[in-house]
């Protein structure tokens, strides 16, 4: 464990007078300079994590490690973490310089070192000019930043951000994803992050961990949950996808109800229930054939680079995103056979029949 | 028309509500050695008088004292059971809330009664302690009041924030939390000490000679003659209250911080 930053192991948060723990038997592990996202619907306990690392609410049981310390039981103060909040939760009676200084008060760094710290660190998030602002004069994007500076002058041994893009609005929020991202992989601090936002967890994070009903139902690179999600619940949270459930019939083949056979390359045992998934993507037009279905297309929505088109097939609708520069698109009402190839078909589960 | 009978309608409303204060301030220029309207002739005499008056001096004095002494701690005892009362979940939090909220119920005479029995086996009758403590009992509610609403509006992430970026607990309520209800602190501060300097009833149970307050010696002058000093006296006192409001509401709004 000790090559690991943080671990978190076996954490538990019920709240007193719930019937079900908020956060149940969590655990995961992250190396030094790794930024995680916790991931999920709201409600699914992953802010209580955060929350509990922050030592802002006690744990129920389970233990947190930073650094190869123990620190479930230390007290908020003394765990040398940043954190920004949701709502950034600047300090209103301070400046922006005092709202950064503020941690190296704390730590009882002298006057002269706290100055070219603070600015240093407001420079960094691009605020440098801006130290003697009241905080109530910023926006909401100048808030954030001001937030992201005060949490990492201190140079924490974990960055914790809650939610840190939900106050923004759209064109923003990519903006300061992509920074929240330079600056985390220049300062090379280690960071989680809690997000509903899947876009958001899938651009900015190292590692997600997919969160539904106070467990971690998958964690992985980004890559890993997108094109292999361990269950129906990540695969139905992270991008879209069509489901489908059928019989296995032969090794690699099953009979999908209403649309016939399909193949797939994972092993499942002959005469078992599997469910299966395609990513919209991974549909390509083509001619009649194996692993292909033939519909009329009732839905189109263009996309620029992308145009997503449904067809209904033996009482099924199957979505397809195409390439816009791939030749001929087909226009509403067209008959089409999209394909899918095996080896893009993704298994989910398997349950004997 | 009927606007202007409006207008007219609420002008004579405030005229009737303030009159008394206008007869008051009229008749403290008054000559004459007896209370009377209209005034024969304008002076400042009483107002000479009130200020050659060592009774009323001293008695100014004291309640000055008495009443930033109440002041500074009804804010203190606020503050603390406003933190308690806000921020933690006890059993018995309802019947706390209910018995500083009591005095606001219970006439002032009823109050001033059992209070005096209270002082009295403590040898604290005629005393500044006993004057003190009266008081607070009457203040503590107001400054509770005021400073539980200004705890409530102060965002707990913000306190967080400061205990995750290396804050004790103490160091949160000196530099987060205290700044940030300061206005009610003061408010509540001047309330009490408004409530405390202007406070007869219960003063006049529980001092006598040595500690008595300008009301109770106003009270007294009354009782054996009846001069516009009196008058004079009470316009002083209107424009120290008037004074003392314009201040805080200049300095942090009162609106604001009621």
């Amino acid at each position: 464990m000790s090559e690991h930053h943080v671990v978190v192991d076996n954490l538990v948060k019920t709240y007193p007078g719930a019937a079900t723990p908020s956060v149940d038997h969590v655990s995961f592990a992250l190396p030094k300079g790794e930024m995680l996202a916790l991931l999920g619907p709201s409600g699914c306990g992953k802010t209580t994590i955060l929350r509990m690392i922050a030592g802002l609410i006690e744990p129920t049981s389970g233990a947190i490690q930073l650094n190869g310390r123990e620190i479930s039981q230390t007290p908020v103060h003394k765990r040398n973490m940043g954190m920004v909040f949701q709502a950034y939760a600047l300090f209103p009676h301070m400046t922006v310089a005092g709202n950064v200084a503020f941690g190296l008060e704390m730590r009882g760094i002298p006057h002269s070192e706290r100055g070219p710290k603070v600015q240093r660190a407001l420079d960094m998030v691009k605020l440098g000019h801006l130290g003697d602002r009241r905080v109530t004069q910023l926006s909401g994007g100048q808030q954030q930043r001001c937030a992201i500076a005060r949490s990492l002058v201190i140079e924490p041994e974990l960055l914790l951000l809650d939610e840190p893009l939900s106050n923004l609005d759209a064109k923003l929020r990519d903006e300061m994803r992509d920074e929240i991202r330079e600056i985390q992989s220049r300062t090379g601090v280690t960071a989680i992050f809690v997000t509903h936002d899947q876009d958001e967890a899938l651009s900015m994070a190292d590692r997600l961990a997919v969160m539904s009903a106070g467990k971690i139902e998958q964690i992985g690179t980004p890559r890993e949950i997108f094109d292999a999600p361990a269950n129906e619940f990540v695969a139905g949270f992270i991008g879209a996808g069509n489901f489908l459930s059928g019989r296995v019939t032969a090794p690699g083949e099953a009979e999908i109800e209403g649309l016939g056979p399909l193949r797939f390359e994972a092993p499942a045992r002959i005469g078992s229930q599997v469910n299966l998934m395609v990513r919209p993507h991974r549909f390509k037009l083509a001619a009649p054939g194996p692993n292909a279905f033939t519909g009329q297309v009732d839905s189109l929505v263009y996309r620029g680079q992308i145009l997503t088109l449904g067809i209904s097939v033996g009482g099924k609708r199957l979505t397809a995103d195409l390439h816009t520069h791939a030749g001929h698109l087909p226009a509403k009402g067209e008959t089409v056979t999209l394909a899918v190839a095996p080896g893009d078909v993704t298994f989910l589960s398997e349950a004997a029949a | 028309m009927s606007r202007f009978l409006w207008h007219g309608l609420i002008a004579l409303i405030y005229l009737f509500l303030l009159a008394p204060i206008l007869v008051v301030v009229i008749v403290s220029f008054d000559t004459r050695q007896y209370l009377a309207f209209p005034p024969e002739s304008l002076s400042f005499g009483s107002y000479a008088k009130v200020f050659a008056n060592q009774t009323f001096i001293s008695a100014f004095g004291r309640s000055v004292m008495i009443g930033l002494a109440v002041g500074l701690a009804a804010v203190v005892i606020g503050t603390l059971l406003s933190m308690a009362l806000v921020r933690y979940r006890f059993r018995g939090r309802e019947g706390v809330n209910f018995l500083i909220l009591a005095p606001f119920l219970v006439p002032h005479i009823v109050l001033a009664v059992g209070i005096m029995l209270v002082l009295a086996p403590m040898q604290l009758l005629d005393s500044y302690t006993g004057i003190i403590l009266a008081h607070l009992g009457i203040t503590v509610p107001y400054t509770v009041r005021t400073i539980t609403m200004s705890l409530m509006s102060v965002d707990r992430r913000v306190e967080e924030a400061a205990m995750v970026h290396g804050a004790t607990p103490f160091a949160v309520f000196r530099r987060i939390t205290l700044p940030l209800i300061a206005p009610g602190l003061i408010a509540g501060g001047v309330i009490a000490f408004l409530i405390s300097f202007d406070e007869a009833t219960i003063s006049l149970f529980i001092v006598s000679v040595k500690v008595s307050t300008l009301p109770t010696e106003i009270y007294n002058y009354l009782e054996v003659s009846t001069d516009p000093q009196i008058a004079a006296l009470s316009v002083l006192l209107i424009a120290i209250s008037i004074v003392v409001v314009i201040a805080v509401e200049k300095l942090i709004g009162l609106r604001r911080a009621l």
